[in-house]
């Protein structure tokens, strides 16, 4: 049996093939991203080395500080909106009845599988200053309050979030909902013997159990955040001037807007760099110990 | 009484919530709808929030005919299949070497391919777009597919990896023993074992591939190269100006996704939160 389950031939044969294919497009240029972080490099001629000088460049860059905020506010808004509208929504929906829920559960979650730029274009419709459905909407309602959604900085990266928020509440709600299912049924048995109310039971029983979750949905949402790009790119190109830039966007840009690769590699490994951060603080922070029932 | 009541009131404002929120979710699509069957005049000035009082066709008609839809939509398709035909056979026989075979450094091997669920892409997104051109794959189609094929495969091979463990180790003493070659033992027992993990697979990278923006941006520059997301920006700067047209492009390309999830919607939701619950 042993020898059966270690044929030499057919295990590089079966292994071969993704491993080939994984090293050459995924560890391998991961590699030369490093690399290539140290040096002056424009992508077609060999690059010269020159240490640490795109990070200097990097920390000296107000764009990149302006990408940092953004990204925090990506961040931010995410994780302040979705996470307790998802909370209360998988909350709600848990009571419902069988075809009230999928009808729920369906309605929430489409927007996730639709395309970024489907969603992009579609509220850049929305937020049109002239024709938006939302100027409409407030005039429709009486208020004379009329802006240009996506022309200011500070508004721009705050509607932008919004989409994005709007897209994968859905999503979120979909990963909570199944934690809260997989609690047994006797725990809330017990709370409501003991005269507990649902509200009661959902915060001190059913937040406490997810905690795992809500790691979860916090790593997605943060990371996520930092490494926005699509709807910056369709939504505003990153304008007004730089103010709706974020890190990928930092990079997509130097490396094919500006031909200077060396630069926008560092850039990258400052995002690799930064996703790490986030998921070891909210490893070490969120949910430590495991639970199982 | 009053605990009673107070929860009646309780589950009458989750009940509202949840009304509200499904409306918030929904009206922008459902206006987008509305709004890929109606003319200029009735988005802007006559009828801007509600039904159509005309169902225009002809901006649909005029979608698929007037621009290059009919060819980033079979793009697209061409780049989803091929690459979920890929990813699916080179997962399953990877997994199938890790999880049941024995050989040294089968662990490392498996844990090496789990980078990829943890490495946010597009940061490497620099080295692929040079990586591509020198292969001089980069004015064909090949050129999103290999790299798509190799990002998902981490993914696919965690979960082949996990219904593989989880079947008995004697399908293939019995195998051995009935004198059933390895590769024989591997297409006819395992294969059809882990079927509703392939069906997963497929599903969470149709929704990954179809979708994919930020590597087709940089990848594919031909325009009759250009899958759907990316294709559909072209509309933006040149068409602005008919909205109807505009709209009717956007629904077609949102039908298949849209297709796939009400057909299988516990399916593609397990799918795709599966692969975010296991990043961290």
């Amino acid at each position: 049996m042993r020898k059966y389950l270690g044929n030499k031939k057919m295990v590089i044969a079966l292994v071969g093939p993704a491993m080939i294919l994984f090293s050459v497009m995924v560890l391998y240029p991961l590699g030369v991203l490093i690399v290539k972080s140290f040096t002056q490099w424009d992508g077609l001629n060999p690059s010269v080395f020159t240490g640490v000088e795109n990070y200097i460049r990097l920390f000296k860059d107000p764009v990149f500080y302006t990408s940092l905020r953004n990204g925090l506010v990506f961040a931010l808004i995410q994780v302040c909106i979705q996470v307790p509208i998802a909370s209360i929504l998988a909350f709600a929906v848990m009571d419902s009845g069988r075809i009230s829920k999928k009808f729920f559960r369906v309605a929430y979650f489409v927007p996730a599988v639709l395309s970024i730029t489907v969603v992009s274009q579609l509220w850049l419709s929305m937020y049109n200053a002239e024709y938006g459905m939302i100027n409409k909407l407030f005039s429709a309602l009486g208020f004379s309050y009329q802006q240009n959604w996506l022309g200011q900085g500070e508004s721009a990266i705050v509607a932008i979030a919004l989409v994005n928020t709007w897209q994968f509440t859905g999503y979120q709600f979909i990963l909570l909902l199944s934690a809260a299912r997989s609690i047994p049924d006797h725990y809330f048995e017990a709370a409501r013997l003991d005269g507990c109310s649902k509200m009661k039971a959902h915060l001190h029983i059913t937040m406490p159990l997810m905690q795992e979750t809500y790691k979860y949905c916090l790593i997605i949402a943060i990371t996520g955040g930092l490494n926005a790009f699509a709807s910056m790119h369709i939504m505003t190109g990153g304008g007004p001037g730089t103010q709706t830039y974020t890190l990928t966007y930092l990079m997509y840009r130097s490396a094919f807007r500006l031909g200077n690769y060396g630069y926008g590699c560092a850039s990258a490994v400052m995002l690799i760099v930064q996703c790490m951060i986030v998921s070891l603080v909210i490893n070490r922070c969120v949910a430590r110990e495991r639970i199982v029932y | 009484m009053k605990p009673k009541r107070q929860f009646h009131v309780g589950s009458f404002l989750f009940r509202i919530v949840l009304y509200v929120y499904a409306v918030i979710s929904l009206y922008p699509l459902i206006w987008m709808l509305f709004y890929s069957f109606k003319d200029n005049q009735e988005i802007f000035v006559t009828n801007p929030f509600g039904f159509p009082t005309v169902l225009r066709f002809e901006n649909y008609a005029k979608a698929w005919n007037a621009f290059n839809l009919p060819v980033y939509f079979m793009n697209s398709v061409k780049v989803t299949l091929t690459v979920i035909v890929f990813v699916l056979i080179f997962a399953t026989m990877f997994a199938y070497a890790t999880a049941r075979m024995r050989f040294r450094g089968q662990h490392v091997l498996r844990l090496l391919t789990m980078i990829g669920l943890f490495l946010p892409l597009q940061c490497i997104m620099i080295p692929i777009a040079v990586l591509v051109r020198d292969l001089h794959i980069n004015n064909t189609l090949w050129a999103v597919i290999v790299p798509y094929t190799a990002f998902n495969l981490s993914f696919a091979i965690m979960v082949l990896y996990g219904y593989m463990r989880s079947l008995p180790f004697e399908l293939e003493e019995s195998a051995c023993i009935d004198g059933a070659s390895l590769f024989t033992c591997f297409l006819r027992i395992i294969v059809p074992n882990v079927k509703t993990a392939m069906a997963t697979v497929a599903i969470f990278v149709f929704m990954n591939v179809w979708n994919e923006y930020n590597l087709a941006l940089i990848l594919l520059t031909k325009d009759n190269l250009k899958t759907l997301p990316l294709g559909l920006l072209f509309f933006q700067g040149e068409y602005t100006t008919d909205w109807g047209a505009m709209g009717a492009t956007m629904v077609i390309a949102s039908i298949p996704t849209v297709l796939i999830y009400t057909l299988f919607s516990s399916q593609v939701e397990k799918a795709m939160t599966v692969s975010g619950a296991v990043k961290g």
